[in-house]
């Protein structure tokens, strides 16, 4: 279990990780945490020419706000870093609760959301974050840079809009209600979910003004249910409304069967993360 | 000779392990650990085929790469070295013949083709990516079922079938049992594939000394002298031309303890190269080529009188062995333990069982902790819950009434073993007052009426360990593991060393033996040094495994360890000029009470052998101090316990929280209650592991979907409750030092204790649990089924 032979480059800026991604078409890859890409280079699933290493890029590590309200966190923050974060804690404490399923404490203190986001993993926690937190994807690449939605992001399991020669700069998320539910079901602790599930809610006059539903771990990318988000707005929450929740989240997911679980079984779970989700966003909203 | 220590100081006590110092700071020295000069590497191209020809090999490409010394096929050692045949007296048993590289014919995804030898292991690698093979698919066979009933594609065409075992084992009238039985309570029981998972992935390291034209090799084995003999036969060499040395092996659970074909690779390389010469599996190979175990369909039936007494049981077990049948334990292993064993602690009258045992396009199976065992339990624990609800008496009373009972010792079981009388009730009793039995029972009921899905499982079992002589460790098998032997000495500094043959698996065995030492000759476990895992130290032993090192190498130490006493008083006594039975010895120290004169080890090791002039002529002809004995305890002895598990199922996601764990175990006298308590506790977590996740998945052409830990699923601390171990000893065995073997039960009775409880607590739906592990995906099935037939 040795990865093939490889030309290591430590890039000190973006636009030198740009060049060097454009100068191998496809066939040099970006390192950070190296979480993900480590395995698979040992297992010899993938054979680059070259890695180029973007851990050192100061720029990438920043988490700052933005203009209008937005956060903007670098690629190359760890997801010990969003762990401990008491600014963002405070703004989207769903991100605080989300990072301690991510995998164990040795991964989190490697792994970046850049690497997490580029990667893919629809059963992974930060591309279901962007999704309900409505976040922007700013890239770059030798056209320059533009920014993503996260609905626009992700294409299939490990599949995204990024191009070959893009690197991801950093995830820019707008403010987002602050009650929130989230519930995985995982065979072990620290184990890819069998089925997540994220709510956000906010309330105007004890009544539901804005919803989020999104799943992961249930299709080929993280799924948000806006079908269910539209009908619990104007409401309380009740047994019929989130029964019917349930239920569209159950009809919007489409998982596979694995070795850990059924089609069947997930699609069961679905409805149960995203039920003890709402609840739970719904007991904070209104306390 | 009589083998009780009077006054034992440190048998008994919580003695710090010994080994724990250098193992937890990183100071072990484990087979990948040892770093011969020039070194070479070796990397194993595997069979990507469950059964396939080969057809062609073409090896020029990776010849070709940079940094590569050899590579060698099936077709270049064959013409070089034997064999090997796992052979066995028992009667229709068929060997299959052990290469260490595939010849003609691949069986298993995973068998070694190809070794490639180069300057480090990543080129190896690389070479290893450049080889070719051409291969004619065959049909493969995973399903033990259909590998029965086939009809051609055999994996072993010489025997004419996947057949390697047909046995039968009757005992009373089981018919007359059957037909005469109040009520018959049956099931078809499953018990998937799984596999050890050590910590250590297997590891060889074969140091070439040029100036001897000797190796040594450095394994992470279990069995130290069973791979010496074995290697000594295969590459046709003496004793001493052989070494194999296990310093530390990081954990075994019976996966180090056959003969790997990597050990006869790197070893005939190292010869043939003149090099030193490693190998270390990753996680991948240690996953898919390590000895795999259980893999049983077991229908069993048990028959009961009117007032719920145990008249006879029935079963027919079917045995995947995978590819071939391993050595020296063949492929009968596991399927004739749960023969042996499947009657139980039970008073079975009547019992028959028939074992099959097949060839499957999977993993060789082998031995596992409990071997046989932790299957068996499974499958009469869940028959023993059956019955107790059909006859709507409690569980831990149905066990007591059929439990056998302190009179009825020795008692011979339908399989003909014996038990020799161990704390069966005694264990079942300790157990339910520790977990307060009647309590937990209330709130059980208190808390399924809340709708909570929780449920309380018992588990009891009794096992043969410390097997001596009578009595093989497997069927017929082609060793005895009868015997293990000590040697202790002191020696010119007045030191104590004892030499035993086991191996260090973590178990902390040096720390138990050690402390039998130092309670014979007198002094402090600490100032023992105990040498093992080295074939070169020792006439003969097999190893460390079935719950034997204790009970044998112990034993051999109150031997070895007692005569050494009697020579050192002896010379004590003439520098003293007293009677011995004036001299009391402590500490390393011979005292006089009476005159308060002392003598430290060390003057007296001086005196014997470096002022041997003190003595008079005849005694110096007589006067070492050092002595060496065998232990063979003919038969072995009984080791008994009840588990108790408490379980909560989410009723909507599945998942199983095993909440408290209450083991009583009489394994008689406990050496040290620290150590045992870790065993217990470790082999619970293991038998959890095997209840809850851990299964070994083929796909129907032999593809093994869990070849890494992100698939196959071991438990980790969060999901093992906190293990109340507790000890009894009720009656004395007639071992020496009363000794009886310990480390594998948590691993047998915990599957059937979590499935017992799972089974509590899915008892308003009726749910029989007859297939491990219970994962959520099997619940909620169970459950959906279930509920679609209540409405």
């Amino acid at each position: 279990m040795k990865p093939p032979p490889f030309e290591y480059f430590r890039a000190s800026n973006p636009e030198e990780a740009v060049a060097a991604l454009g100068a191998h078409g496809g066939n040099a890859k970006l390192i950070a945490g190296g979480q993900s890409l480590m395995p698979m280079l040992n297992f010899r699933l993938l054979e680059p020419e070259l890695l180029i290493d973007i851990s050192k890029i100061a720029s990438l590590k920043r988490i700052e706000k933005g203009s209008s309200g937005r956060w903007v966190i670098g690629a190359g923050v760890r997801h010990r870093d969003i762990l401990v974060s008491e600014v963002l804690g405070n703004s989207y404490p769903i991100l605080r609760a989300a990072m301690t399923h991510v995998a164990h404490v040795a991964i989190r203190n490697r792994g970046t959301i850049g690497g997490s986001l580029a990667h893919g993993d629809p059963a992974a926690e930060w591309p279901m974050l962007a999704l309900l937190l409505d976040a922007e994807i700013e890239v770059l690449g030798r056209s320059g840079q533009r920014m993503i939605e996260a609905k626009d992001f992700f294409l299939g399991a490990l599949h995204t809009s990024l191009s070959e020669d893009e690197i991801i700069l950093a995830i820019h998320l707008p403010p987002a209600p602050v009650a929130w539910g989230f519930f995985e079901t995982a065979r072990r602790a620290g184990d890819f979910a069998l089925a997540g599930a994220g709510v956000l809610l906010e309330t105007q006059n004890g009544k539901i003004s804005e919803a989020r539903i999104a799943l992961l771990g249930l299709g080929e990318t993280p799924i948000r249910v806006y079908d269910a988000e539209a009908k619990l707005e104007g409401e309380n929450l009740n047994s019929t409304n989130r029964a019917a929740a349930m239920e569209a989240a159950k009809a919007a997911c489409q998982p596979m069967t694995d070795l850990h679980a059924s089609a069947e079984f997930r699609v069961h779970l679905a409805g149960i993360m995203t039920g003890r989700s709402l609840d739970a966003a719904w007991g904070q909203a209104i306390c | 000779m009589t083998f009780e220590v009077m006054r034992p100081k440190y048998v008994g006590a919580r003695v710090q392990r010994k080994e724990d110092p250098r193992l937890l700071s990183g100071s072990g020295r484990y087979a990948a650990d040892v770093q011969p000069t020039r070194a070479l590497h070796v990397a194993i191209l595997r069979s990507d085929y469950a059964h396939a020809l080969i057809r062609s090999i073409n090896l020029d490409l990776a010849r070709a790469m940079p940094g590569v010394i050899d590579v060698i096929d099936g077709e270049a050692l064959a013409s070089e070295l034997k064999p090997l045949y796992a052979t066995s007296r028992m009667p229709g048993y068929k060997p299959t013949a052990l290469w260490p590289l595939a010849r003609d014919r691949v069986r298993y995804v995973g068998e070694p083709v190809v070794a490639v030898v180069a300057t480090d292991r990543y080129l190896a690698e690389d070479a290893r990516a450049a080889i070719q093979i051409e291969y004619a698919a065959l049909p493969a066979v995973t399903d033990a079922n259909l590998s029965l009933t086939a009809q051609s594609d055999f994996l072993h065409p010489e025997h004419g079938s996947n057949l390697l075992v047909s046995r039968n084992f009757s005992r009373g009238n089981i018919e007359q049992a059957i037909s005469e039985a109040f009520r018959v309570v049956s099931g078809q029981y499953r018990f998937t594939r799984t596999t050890p998972v050590a910590i250590e992935p297997r590891a060889y390291t074969a140091e070439w000394d040029r100036r001897l034209a000797r190796l040594t090799l450095h394994s992470a084995t279990q069995a130290p002298g069973i791979i010496r003999d074995a290697l000594a036969e295969v590459l046709e060499l003496n004793g001493p031309s052989i070494r194999v040395l296990a310093a530390d092996v990081g954990g075994g659970f019976g996966g180090k303890v056959s003969l790997y074909p990597e050990e006869v690779i790197v070893c005939f390389l190292a010869q043939k190269l003149t090099r030193s010469v490693k190998y270390v599996s990753d996680r991948q190979e240690d996953l898919i080529s390590t000895t795999q175990a259980f893999d049983q369909t077991v229908k069993a039936e048990m028959a009961l009188d009117s007032s719920g007494r145990i008249l006879g049981i029935r079963a027919s077990i079917l045995g995947d062995a995978g590819a071939y049948s391993i050595y020296p334990w063949t492929a009968a292993l596991e399927p004739m333990q749960i023969a042996g064993f499947l009657p139980g602690p039970y008073q079975v009258p009547s019992y028959e069982a028939d074992v099959q045992v097949v060839a499957t396009n999977k993993t060789p199976s082998g031995p596992y902790r409990g071997v046989g065992r932790p299957g068996a339990c499974f499958i009469l624990e869940r028959l023993i819950d059956k019955a107790a609800k059909e006859f709507g008496i409690d569980p831990l009373e149905f066990r007591r009434k059929n439990l056998v009972q302190p009179d009825q010792f020795p008692y011979k079981t339908g399989s003909g073993i014996v038990w020799d009388k161990s704390g069966f009730i005694e264990c079942l009793d300790l157990a339910a007052e520790v977990i307060d039995y009647t309590t937990l029972k209330d709130n059980r009921d208190a808390a399924k009426a809340a709708g909570r899905w929780f449920g309380i499982g018992i588990a009891s079992y009794a096992e043969l360990t410390g097997l001596g002589s009578r009595m093989s460790a497997a069927p017929g098998m082609p060793i005895n593991t009868g015997t293990e032997s000590a040697s202790v000495e002191i020696d010119a500094t007045g030191s104590v060393i004892a030499t035993f043959g086991t191996a260090s698996i973590g178990q902390g065995l040096e720390t138990t033996l050690a402390q039998i030492v130092a309670d014979e000759i007198g002094v402090r476990p600490e100032d023992v040094t105990i040498v093992h895992g080295d074939s070169a130290a020792i006439t003969h032993s097999t190893g460390s495994y079935a719950s034997r090192s204790t009970v044998l190498a112990g034993g051999a130490a109150h031997k070895a360890g007692k005569e050494v006493r009697e020579k050192l008083l002896k010379a004590a006594g003439f520098l003293m000029d007293c009677e011995l039975l004036e001299l009391e010895i402590e500490d390393g120290v011979v005292r006089q009470p009476a005159t308060n004169k002392v003598l430290s080890f060390k003057d007296i090791g001086r005196a014997v052998y470096s002022e041997m002039g003190r003595f008079p002529l005849a005694l110096r002809q007589e006067l070492d101090l050092r002595a060496t004995s065998f232990y063979d305890p003919e038969f072995g002895t009984t080791t008994s316990a009840t588990h108790i598990a408490t379980v909560d199922i989410d009723p909507e996601t599945f998942e199983v929280r095993v909440l408290r764990y209450v083991a009583a175990e009489d394994c008689g006298r406990v050496i040290n209650p620290q150590i045992v308590e870790g065993q217990v506790q470790g082999g619970v977590a293991q038998g959890i592991g095997v209840a809850l996740m851990e299964e070994v998945i083929h796909d129907p052409q032999g593809q093994i979907f869990t070849a890494s830990l992100v698939d196959y699923l071991v438990p980790s601390a969060a999901e093992v409750p906190s293990i109340e171990a507790v000890h009894l000893e009720a009656f004395a065995a007639g071992t020496i030092g009363g000794y009886r073997g310990m480390g594998e039960g948590g691993t047998i009775g915990a599957p059937a204790a979590v499935a017992n409880a799972i089974a509590d607590a899915l008892s308003h739906l009726n749910i029989d649990i007859t297939e491990l592990p219970a994962t959520p995906e099997r619940l909620f099935r169970l459950v959906t089924t279930a509920n679609q037939e209540k409405a």
